[in-house]
């Protein structure tokens, strides 16, 4: 029963889907790292106008599902005027969303850098904007690689709701080869399978190169 | 020259510095000693605005450390070596030395690591120029936070219990660089428990006692039966520091 | 413009029964999570052969899969191998209820990981039953560790349960598509539904922050 010899002539349907899970993301790591960043800085500045802001930001996007914000998205966009397909709405949602997520993680991040650190390199004249650039955020991205992989790995799972905005990505594609071969069982248990292997791949990356990184931090 | 007037310093409702006066001329060394808690950390930080000011005022060769405008020079020349050391820890030794001077001082990044070497083959740690703070004793580490604070070519060395964290074999090697650089015209004002330190090298020595100065008298007059050793709360000091 | 000709006063009845079946669907999934984690974890503790292992091994898939996938596994995928009559709300209790079983299972080893071994020998050593070593040390020890991470995992599971919309349980998620496609007010709609989720999210939070107090009082009361 458990067949999955015949299931080769959909496998360039899955690559595909495969493929276009990548692509979301990529873009969305990309999208997500720079709005976390920025959030993030807003998190920590003295303003109380930007804290404030980017508290509610992190509040909101954290605590309301993803398929809620989706489907705000995918059916609000076009009422604003923003004719933008399936893809390009799941990236921007996914980048919107998780930048939430990367934000709480670098912000611990930077609060957790030693005060002393961050005092001498001010006590020698450098700017703010050096600070941050050359002692804080190198720093703090550093001790995040870990915690911020599995912000991303967890994005990536997300990116499967994306398939309810009829985006054909690894869990739509597999959702049609399911129908189609009437082999539901099989498709999604080596479905489950196969992003359960990719995480784990990417976890062990994740790892190895969290501890490269932080060997000489003395953090790690 | 360094002017301390009348400087008060509060945190909250706690006094900690009630009107100090103090003035340092270049090339001076001076100790300040005082017991735990009477206000020489804060003190120091308020120098280089570390700290912000409740009264006063401080100034820094003409520059004064509560104008935004002024503090960025006042910190160029005013270099803080650092009790906890506070390396950067994801720089190699000779980033960790070179950051502030190219920032800073718009150095090329040649001229500081030439300076940079030169600095550490004088505390004998040139060939530990690749490594990560991590990889360094702590008279190591110490070593290399003196090295990044000359490398400012600070007119002013600051200096709070910068051996305090080490042992006492660690401790020999850092003070045996500070003596040499306190003979060779740098203007040193370094808060200490060595006393016997604090006498050989100073020029000057001030007591802080619950944020006032108690003394400020030259180094033999201070150790003088007569001098500092007459106020009974500077006895009582010494004697605890195991100085009779 | 946002007329609210398509709005009528039954939308807030729907809204209220997708809430309840949210509610309902969170609530008796978390509970058996819970009751099964608390079993898997044990029977990992105490080094089970073989089952422990395979039941681990389940739930690091469970864990680092797309709960969506698993809802199509148990709604589309199980009917087509044993002839099941499988209702889109059972499909969705039992992959949530297993998907919180995976990650309770987790943090019932890593609690009870944290404590202190010495504590454990002694008692032991006191000869003391192993039934009540856990429920006298083993226990309220952990539940103070595992607290937060309870918390965290409720409000990350209450957002989980979103998803179940899409296997057709007509949940707060659902309701709010349905009325979305009949009026056409996505800025209307979906912020009211995110506002009831996000509201959700923070009783739970609010809720957990004052057991987390009480469990680490215990604990601390329990070690004097
Ligand atoms: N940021 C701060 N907030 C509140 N109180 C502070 C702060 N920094 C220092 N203090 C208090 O100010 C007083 C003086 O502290 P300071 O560190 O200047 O003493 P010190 O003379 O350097 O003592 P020690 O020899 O122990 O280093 C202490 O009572 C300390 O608790
Ligand atoms: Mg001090």
């Amino acid at each position: 029963m458990f067949d999955l010899s015949s299931m080769t002539e959909y496998v360039p349907a899955f690559v595909e889907g495969f493929i276009v899970t990548a692509q979301v993301s990529i873009v969305s790591i990309i999208g997500s790292f720079l709005i976390g960043v920025i959030v993030a800085l807003m998190r920590v500045s003295t303003n109380k106008a930007l804290q404030f802001i980017s508290l509610c930001y992190v509040d909101l996007f954290r605590n309301i599902p993803f398929i809620v914000l989706i489907f705000f998205s995918f059916y609000g966009l076009p009422e604003i005027g923003v004719y933008i397909d399936a893809f390009w709405t799941g990236c921007l949602t996914l980048s919107v969303a998780v930048g939430a997520y990367v934000a709480e993680t670098l912000r611990a991040g930077i609060i957790n850098i030693d005060k002393g650190i961050i005092e001498a390199s001010k006590s020698f004249g450098l700017s703010k904007f050096r600070i941050y650039q050359k002692v804080i955020m190198p720093i703090a991205l550093t001790t995040s690689v870990r915690p911020l992989g599995s912000v991303f790995i967890n994005l990536i799972l997300t990116t499967s709701i994306l398939s309810a905005i009829t985006l054909n990505e690894l869990t739509g594609a597999s959702k049609i080869i399911a129908s189609t071969t009437f082999r539901p069982f099989e498709v999604y248990v080596f479905l489950v399978i196969f992003y359960g292997i990719l995480t784990f791949i990417l976890s062990g990356i994740i790892a190895v190169w969290h501890r490269h990184l932080n060997k000489y931090n003395g953090v790690a | 020259m360094i002017e301390i007037q009348n400087l008060h310093k509060d945190f909250g409702d706690l006094k900690v510095l009630k009107g100090v006066d103090l003035s340092i001329k270049p090339g001076e060394v001076v100790s300040i000693l005082g017991g735990s808690g009477s206000g020489k950390s804060t003190m120091m930080r308020c120098i280089n605005g570390l700290e912000s000011i409740t009264k006063g005022k401080i100034i820094v060769d003409d520059f004064d450390v509560s104008k935004s405008n002024d503090l960025r020079e006042v910190r160029k020349r005013c270099s803080t070596v650092f009790q906890q050391f506070d390396l950067y820890p994801h720089l190699r030794v000779i980033d960790n030395i070179t950051l502030a001077p190219i920032a800073v001082l718009g150095q090329s990044k040649e001229e500081a690591n030439d300076k940079a070497m030169e600095l550490l083959n004088s505390v004998a740690l040139g060939d530990r120029a690749s490594a990560y703070p991590s990889q360094l004793s702590g008279g190591q580490k110490q070593r290399i936070g003196i090295c990044r604070a000359l490398a400012m070519n600070p007119s002013y060395l600051l200096l709070d219990e910068v051996t305090s964290s080490l042992d006492p074999e660690m401790t020999a090697e850092v003070l045996d660089i500070l003596k040499i650089l306190s003979k060779q015209g740098i203007t040193m004002i370094s808060v200490t428990h060595e006393i016997e330190f604090a006498r050989e090298i100073s020029d000057r020595i001030v007591f802080l006692d619950e944020g006032r100065i108690l003394k400020d008298l030259p180094k033999d007059d201070f150790f003088s039966e007569s001098g500092g050793k007459s106020d009974p709360r500077i006895a009582r000091f010494l004697s605890k520091m195991g100085n009779v | 413009m946002y007329g609210s000709d398509g709005f009528t006063i039954y939308d807030i009845q729907l809204w209220a029964e997708g809430l309840s079946v949210t509610l309902s669907i969170f609530l008796i999934s978390s509970f058996l999570g819970l009751l099964l984690g608390c079993i898997v974890g044990l029977v990992r503790y105490y080094r089970v052969p073989i089952i422990g292992k395979i039941l681990m091994m389940i739930s690091e898939f469970l864990k680092n899969s797309p709960v969506l996938v698993q809802l199509f596994l148990v709604y589309f995928g199980v009917p087509a191998l044993i002839a099941f009559d499988m209702t889109p709300n059972l499909a969705a209790i039992i992959t949530l209820t297993g998907n919180t079983t995976a990650f309770i299972a987790v943090i019932v080893i890593s609690s009870i990981e944290a404590i202190d071994f010495k504590q454990l020998e002694a008692a032991r050593s006191f000869a003391l039953s192993e039934r009540l070593i856990l429920s006298k040390i083993i226990f309220p020890q952990s539940l103070a560790i595992a607290m937060p991470l309870l918390v965290g995992l409720a409000i990350n599971q209450l957002q989980v349960t979103s998803l179940i919309s899409v296997i057709g349980v007509i949940d707060l998620t659902r309701v709010g598509d349905i009325i979305n496609q009949r009026t056409f007010e996505p800025f209307l709609v979906w912020p009211i539904i995110g506002a009831t989720y996000f509201i959700m999210a923070k009783s739970i939070e609010r809720i957990g922050a004052r057991l987390e107090r009480r469990f680490s009082a215990y604990h601390i009361s329990n070690q004097i």
